[in-house]
């Protein structure tokens, strides 16, 4: 199947311009009929419409395997304070598809959390496909964590749209897993409807991490920030796709897109590409990556104050999780992020 | 809030000089399309050696094999079989302007071509359809060793060697699909040698006219500039504008040695019926520097990306490029780096405007190497949009593979800020002389980087064409 296509390509010999999975499994071979896909008839055709940062193959792929879509809906002017928890925990050898559709209604506001775990040895294969409507002036927030096994691959796939005012924050930590995929697009359909997308990530051993997000403005003065900090280790591999597309009449519209990459091994591969296209004249995008080592000034005056070289790059790599942990609405979410990284949860963590 | 009837209106580029256009008096046109009679009857016509005879039927195979490209702007308008790909004026190249036909020597006297030659240049090459018209380097020079020929001249004279080992090495005819073009049917173009020490203090440059209707131009300029050796090479080209699809698909292959510099400025200025599908790179050893200066304006589309490979310790590069897309033209620009030895480094910094429907398109890839320890690069690319009407995409890449290395993008784009114009304008200036002068202010550090006829040339462009309607 191939996913996670840039909106504009470029030179295939650079291989970014998608990516090609061929041993995905699909569990069992049902495909439903549209009549047994919907479980919910009024959002089901809007879901069907949205799309995603994955793409089409997503999309057949959640259709064949027979996953009916999980609708979860927040009712007009409803906030919700606690949130939705969601928690995927797979088993040994899993090879599952699910689907959710997140509705929010007018003026409401929800926050669901998803957790994907397993056993830190296992193996196996998840593919999530979650989509979001954003009702005028709904606030979504959408947490997900990845504490997978280290022989486990992950396909998550996010479409959001986005009416008059609407809000969808995406905050993603990718802690686990072997081969890891992210979608993510946003369709800013309404007029001041925003896109915040924070990914944070720790890529080790011979992990890949395979990333697409998409902020595609349509509306007048939308607004999109999209942010991806994370540390590469040992083989890791890993790819970004961002783009931030100005499409004709999004008059007013911001768009800011920033990546912040810390290699800490010398055979680390990092690919990046950030596009701004741009059909629009009244309109402002900016982009800005920073990719390296650790600043050798930085690393001498830590090691001076009697930290080894390991313990400040673990310090720094924390670092880049924390700032997104840190904003996540739950305690008991972030005292899992902490043991997964056997670290403790000190009451200071709490406040 | 001003609606669009408000706005400046930018004029697109004053093509007046450039749309001169002579009848066609062609000693020789070969018949149009591409065949293997036809790639050979090139060869007959230039006297190829046997080897060049078999590289142009080897690339045209090539050729024939290859897709095109699946991104980028739209060709489907330059059907090849409609391409005359060998047009040879009635002349034979001359060392002395007085040699050259009327009618072509006067379009490169209105270009400036002879005055350049007279007050700042110290050779030139003037390039007439598919063949050189004019060739001649300052004594001085010469006398340091350094040559400035026709590549015909290189090819079956003293140089053929030098030329067989460099030829299409760097660019192969396996690139892409007009790279494989190229050498099938390759003509004119330049070979310049500059030998280890010598510092050529005055630029060179070559013309590149293409007169003739429905044809291509595939100029190869080869350029080798020796250990601690210094050159600046100018290359300039124009077309008057047809209502056929012409097609420019040269090819630039420069070899900078240990500790040398070459400076390689380019002001593209084709019109708006070119389809312009050229490659350029350079191979650049330890402690040297290319440094590309590329400025475009024509054609109606462009596939123009310079690539600096930088293969030695301490090598550079440096591109500094402007892109003026206007109504009917798509111009994807840019360049490409790797980096592939340590403590090389590169820095990008281009900008681009949009007008009247044009569409301007920057893409980039830097490389880094496992070999390359050390390295940095920085990449700036800013585009301004002057109506809404208009398209301007940024599609940078980057991929990098060691740890080592130190890289940063940035990348902005967006429209004439009304709180600047209303600042200037509340300074007492105007405001078309205010957005002419923030559009110069946006230019400003690529055309500090041109010579500087042409630097004055843009913002004067840039300042008349400002100079159109407000309101």
């Amino acid at each position: 199947m191939t996913i996670n296509e840039l909106p504009s390509k470029t030179w295939n010999w650079l291989h970014m311009n998608d990516t090609q999975l061929e041993n995905i499994q699909i569990p069992e071979e049902k495909p439903l009929t549209d009549e047994q896909w919907k479980t919910d008839t009024e959002a089901w055709k809007t879901f069907q419409e949205i799309t995603s940062g994955m793409g089409k193959d997503m999309d057949t792929l959640i259709k064949r395997s027979g996953a009916a879509t999980h609708v979860y809906k927040a009712p007009t002017g409803e906030k919700t304070k606690e949130p939705v928890k969601l928690t995927f925990d797979y088993k040994e050898g899993a090879c599952e598809v699910s689907a959710l559709g997140i509705r929010a209604e007018e003026d409401s506001e929800v926050t669901v959390i998803m957790d994907y775990t397993s056993d830190k040895s296992a193996s196996g294969q998840a593919a999530v496909q979650t989509k979001i409507v954003a009702e005028k002036n709904a606030k979504v927030r959408l947490v997900q964590i990845d504490r997978l096994g280290n022989k486990f691959t992950l396909l998550n796939d996010i479409g959001a749209l986005c009416k008059d005012g609407a809000d969808v924050e995406v905050l993603q930590l990718v802690l686990g897993g072997e081969n890891t995929y992210l979608g993510c697009k946003a369709t800013l359909l309404g007029k001041g409807s925003n896109l915040s997308a924070e990914t944070g990530y720790l890529v080790e051993n011979d992990g890949v991490l395979d990333m697409n997000y998409v902020a595609e403005h349509q509306g007048k003065k939308t607004t999109s920030d999209m942010r991806a900090a994370g540390v590469l280790r040992d083989q890791a591999k890993k790819l970004y796709r961002g783009t931030i597309d100005f499409k004709k009449g999004a008059k007013g519209a911001v768009g800011n897109e920033k990546e912040d990459v810390l290699l800490l091994d010398e055979e680390v591969v990092n690919r990046t590409i950030p596009l701004i296209l741009c059909a629009e004249e009244d309109v402002e995008g900016n982009h800005g990556a920073t990719i390296g080592k650790l600043d050798d000034e930085l690393l001498f005056y830590l090691e001076s104050r009697g930290l080894t070289k390991e313990e400040v790059y673990e310090m720094m790599a924390q670092a880049r999780i924390d700032e997104i942990s840190r904003k996540i609405p739950d305690l008991e979410t972030r005292k899992k992020i902490f043991e997964f990284q056997g670290r403790t949860f000190e009451a200071e963590e709490q406040v | 809030m001003r609606d669009n009837s408000e706005k400046t209106y930018v004029e697109d580029v004053d093509r007046s000089i450039y749309d001169i256009r002579n009848d066609e008096k062609d000693a020789y046109r070969i018949k149009q399309g591409l065949t293997p009679a036809i790639v050979q009857e090139i060869s007959e016509k230039k006297h190829d050696p046997a080897w060049m005879a078999n590289f142009r039927l080897e690339s045209l195979q090539i050729y024939n094999e290859m897709k095109v490209p699946e991104w980028g702007p739209s060709i489907e308008g330059l059907n090849i079989d409609q391409i005359a790909t060998y047009v040879k004026p009635n002349t034979r190249m001359s060392a002395k302007w007085s040699d050259v036909p009327e009618d072509i020597k006067d379009t490169f006297e209105k270009l400036g071509i002879p005055k350049a030659e007279r007050e700042s240049l110290a050779g030139v090459g003037a390039q007439y359809d598919s063949e050189l018209v004019y060739h001649n380097v300052k004594e001085e020079v010469a006398a340091q060793g350094v040559v400035y020929t026709d590549m015909e001249s290189a090819l079956t004279g003293e140089y053929e060697d030098i030329v067989r080992k460099h030829f299409m090495k760097l660019v192969t005819p396996r690139d892409h699909k007009f790279a494989a073009l190229h050498g099938a049917v390759w003509s004119g173009g330049s070979f310049v040698y500059v030998p280890a020490g010598v510092s050529v203090t005055i630029p060179l440059q070559s013309y590149f006219r293409l007169n003739a209707a429905g044809a291509g131009q595939f100029e190869h300029t080869l350029i080798i500039v020796e250990e601690g050796a210094y050159l600046h090479f100018i290359e300039g080209c124009s077309a008057p504008k047809y209502n056929v699809a012409n097609l420019h698909a040269g090819c630039v292959e420069l070899y900078v040695g240990k500790n040398a510099k070459l400076r390689y400025s380019t002001i593209e200025n084709w019109s708006k019926n070119m389809y312009n599908l050229n490659t350029k790179r350079a191979k650049v050893e330890e402690g040297g520097t290319i440094e590309w200066v590329s400025g475009s304006f024509g054609s109606h589309v462009s596939y123009l990306y310079p690539m600096s490979i930088l293969n030695g310790k301490g090598a550079r590069a440096e591109f500094t490029g402007i892109t003026f897309a206007g109504g009917g033209q798509n111009l994807d620009t840019g360049t490409k780096v790797v980096h592939n030895a340590p403590e090389t480094s590169s820095y990008i910094n281009t900008k681009s405007i949009s007008k009247d429907g044009g569409i301007s398109t920057f893409r980039s890839s830097v490389v880094v190497t496992p070999k390359a320890k050390k390295s940095k690069s920085a990449v700036s690319c800013q585009s301004l949009m002057l109506d809404d009407r208009s398209r301007s995409d940024t599609i940078p890449a980057m991929d990098i593979r060691t740890q080592d290395a130190d890289i940063g993008h940035e990348a902005k784009i967006g429209r004439i800020s009304d709180d600047a114009v209303f600042y200037l304008m509340s300074r007492g200036i105007s405001e078309e002389d205010a957005r002419a002068m923030i559009v110069s202010g946006f230019a400003d550090n690529v055309s500090k980087e041109l010579p500087l006829e042409y630097a004055v040339e843009m913002n004067n462009l840039i300042r008349l064409e400002m100079k159109g309607s407000i309101g």
